[in-house]
């Protein structure tokens, strides 16, 4: 007879994803109830929802001890924590440029916020999985809402198409990801990522452990929107609503990033052989290919969908020298984790200045942005802000985040590793004509149409720009701030 | 009678009491119902279309809600099954377990139902 | 004749070889659905395979999550399908190109 052993659930753990869930529910039911009287209250909730599922987060990092459930396949540790932590707040900020921008098309307002709280709790789950199951699970549970919400506006072609090629290219990435899988499933007999680390164990590959190794990494790369893994998202990211480009190119990205760490610096530790030398190439042409198409845009979202791919590359670099630093892999970890939280609030708030600024000019062109200081100084100020951070200029928040990239790469000192800090400090050049000319635009080049009346913005959008600005410049004044979390971020045993 | 045989016997007893239940029904049926045959009535039934024309024609397009609604309430069931199979062991829990995830399928449902997909258009 | 394990993982290997160049060559969305089924069939297929072979149950216990996740992955996929093929009728996924550069 066999025999059942109820497995120890840990509430306490789980709490951030219950009350998640439970907001999510509650929405549905408020949509379905209520319908039009009570859809402007839905956003209302889904920020509610977010912030209250922060609480327990807090209460965990209070508490301190690791937590471990259904057998090494769930953990809730500091690293977990610090990106659920990151998760929800941009799903925060998400939420509140979506209140008016959602609220004023003749959208679904109450199936998109359970859509977009769909996303971020697979988001939270993916932030703990240590396991392939709950990892594919997690990866799936985030990607499905976000092929919906991709083609929001489903009465416009663009939205479609956007809709389309990340939804083909989505699966097909997933498809590839869980061959390699199963390959490895099937050489080390575990799904548990501790237990495939002694599994695959170290030296010599077989084919098999390499061709699984590779294709898991490439699903991801899909998801990261790596080059040549990218060409879905410069498409996806214009037809989208701009508030869901906003989240997918944060939230999205930095779920597949927090995979790939799980994956590759715990599953796979031992194959570096295999995995190293993918990276570098990754890392390499993914910033360069990025910045050089990012120059010839001439409408922003597009440059910043370039320029969020650049940013995957500069995230990827950390991952080309594993195993070269003399405190182990803790170091690329954390300077990983550090760029990621930076790039949210600069990239977020970028995208928030440019829905604030179409709500006037009905366009996202270069040209559109004419003229911005002599009408709307500050929203020109803080954009200039942001794309200067995202450009990596002190004292706005980028800087640090590029320092504990290079830091890295030369604390590594080996010859590879020098090349790629060559590679990414040519790029932070590069990068900085695209961002540049977004602020000539706006202070040098007349109004494009003329029209000089100041731009309205809502309460919401305001809240939402003002949030990414504090925590870009604050992190950029005192970098002291972001090293402590992230030094929370280690988590390899 | 061997162990293996006698199992079938009982299959066996099953089948033929379940085919005596379906003759009585329709046996019964036949001799108390009035019968008047029209060609409407005599027509093979096809998911409420006639059915003519070659056998490769497009179906309207609302039927395909349906065809997603069943395919993932369908899939969903993969997971009751096995769970069904070993109720007992999992007692309480277990069936704490399968009505929360049951549940969240009936706020699909009922939220399918609120946006008027179940009705036929 | 001997069917070994090595015979299905060939299996499984080609038909997700011909799913993922179906998925490439083919430029109508239905028939490049199929091919991601048939991919996600090979996969299936692998972890059923190392499943019997490892003594481990915890290969087809992923098959089902895999097949549950397809099951939502084709009604979303063909949600988006559908909204497109009711603005232009007759689509391929060459014509779906108003986004460029």
């Amino acid at each position: 007879m066999l025999s059942f052993v109820q497995p120890n659930i840990d509430y306490h753990a789980l709490a951030p994803e219950l009350v998640l869930v439970g907001a999510l529910l509650l929405i549905l039911l408020v949509d379905l109830v209520f319908e039009d009287r009570a859809r402007w209250a839905t956003s209302s909730l889904a920020g509610l929802g977010l912030l209250a599922a922060l609480i327990p987060i807090i209460t965990l990092a209070v508490n301190g001890h690791d937590r471990s459930m259904f057998g090494g396949a769930y953990v809730v540790d500091n690293f977990a924590l610090v990106m659920k932590a990151v998760f929800l707040l941009a799903g925060y900020v998400v939420v509140l440029m979506s209140t008016d921008y959602i609220g004023e098309g003749d959208y679904y307002e109450g199936e998109y916020y359970f859509m977009l709280l769909s996303s971020l709790f697979g988001m939270l789950i993916m932030a703990s999985a240590r396991d392939l199951i709950s990892i594919f699970i997690a990866l799936e549970t985030l990607s499905i809402p976000a092929y919906l919400l991709a083609g929001w506006r489903k009465r416009d072609l663009k939205g479609n198409e956007a809709s389309l090629k990340y939804y083909l290219l989505g699966v097909f990435a997933s498809a590839v990801m869980l061959y390699g899988m199963s390959l490895i499933f099937g050489v080390t007999g575990s799904t548990v990522l501790t237990d495939i680390r002694d599994g695959l164990g170290s030296g010599e590959s077989v084919p098999i452990i390499t061709v699984g190794i590779l294709f898991v990494v490439i699903g991801f790369a899909f998801k990261v929107s790596a080059v040549p893994f990218h060409t879905w998202a410069p498409d996806t990211y214009e037809g989208a609503p701009t508030p869901i480009t906003a989240f997918l190119s944060v939230a999205s990205k930095a779920a597949g990033f927090v995979a790939l760490l799980e994956l590759v610096f715990i599953a796979f530790e031992g194959h570096e052989e295999v995995w190293k030398p993918l990276f570098w190439i990754l890392a390499a042409i993914t910033m360069t290919v990025g910045n050089l198409i990012a120059l010839r845009q001439t409408n922003v979202v597009r440059m910043l969908a370039y320029s969020s791919v650049a940013q995957a590359g500069y995230m990827l670099a950390p991952f080309a020298i594993a195993g070269d630093l003399s405190g182990g892999n803790v170091g690329a970890i954390k300077a990983v984790v550090t760029y990621l939280i930076i790039y949210a609030a600069m990239n977020l708030g970028a995208f928030a200045v440019v829905i604030a600024v179409a709500r006037k000019t009905r366009s996202a062109e270069l040209s559109s942005f004419g003229g911005l200081f002599e009408y709307a100084p500050g929203l020109a100020v803080l954009l200039a802000a942001f794309v200067f951070a995202l450009a990596g200029i002190p004292p706005l928040g980028g800087w640090y985040a590029k320092l504990a990239i290079l830091n890295v790469l030369i604390d590594a000192s080996t010859p590879w590793a020098t090349v790629l800090a060559v590679v990414v400090a040519v790029n932070s050049v590069i990068a900085l004509f695209y961002y540049a000319s977004v602020a000539r635009e706006m202070l040098m080049r007349p109004v494009a149409d003329g029209d000089r009346t100041p731009v309205t913005i809502p309460a919401s959008l305001a809240a939402s720009i003002g949030l990414c600005a504090v925590s870009t410049i604050a992190i950029g004044v005192a970098p002291n701030l972001i090293a402590r979390f992230s030094d929370l971020a280690h988590f390899v045993s | 009678m061997s162990e293996f045989l006698r199992a079938y016997l009982t299959v066996a007893v099953f089948a033929a009491f379940a085919g005596l239940l379906i003759a009585g029904v329709l046996g019964l049926s036949r001799l108390i119902r009035p019968n008047r045959p029209t060609p409407q009535k005599l027509l093979t039934y096809e998911s409420g279309v006639d059915p003519v024309g070659s056998g490769f024609s497009q179906s309207q397009v609302r039927y395909y809600i349906f065809a997603l609604l069943f395919v993932m309430f369908d899939v969903e069931a993969v997971f009751i099954f096995p769970w069904a199979m070993r109720l007992e062991l999992y007692q309480v829990f277990g069936l704490v377990e399968m009505a929360v995830f049951i549940v969240i399928l009936v706020f699909g449902l009922v939220y399918a139902w609120r946006k008027g997909v179940l009705r036929w258009v | 004749m001997d069917v070994g394990a090595s015979w299905y993982l060939v299996l499984a290997a080609m038909i997700f070889a011909i799913g993922a160049l179906g998925l490439m060559v083919r430029r109508n969305p239905l028939v490049m659905f199929m091919c991601i089924e048939l991919m996600l069939n090979a996969v299936n297929l692998t972890f059923v395979t190392f499943s019997r072979e490892l003594n481990d149950i915890g290969g087809q216990v992923i098959v089902f999550f895999v097949l549950v996740v397809a099951a939502a992955e084709v009604t979303v996929g063909l949600g988006i399908i559908v909204a497109i093929l009711r603005r232009r009728p007759g689509i391929t996924a060459d014509d779906v190109s108003a986004l460029k550069g």
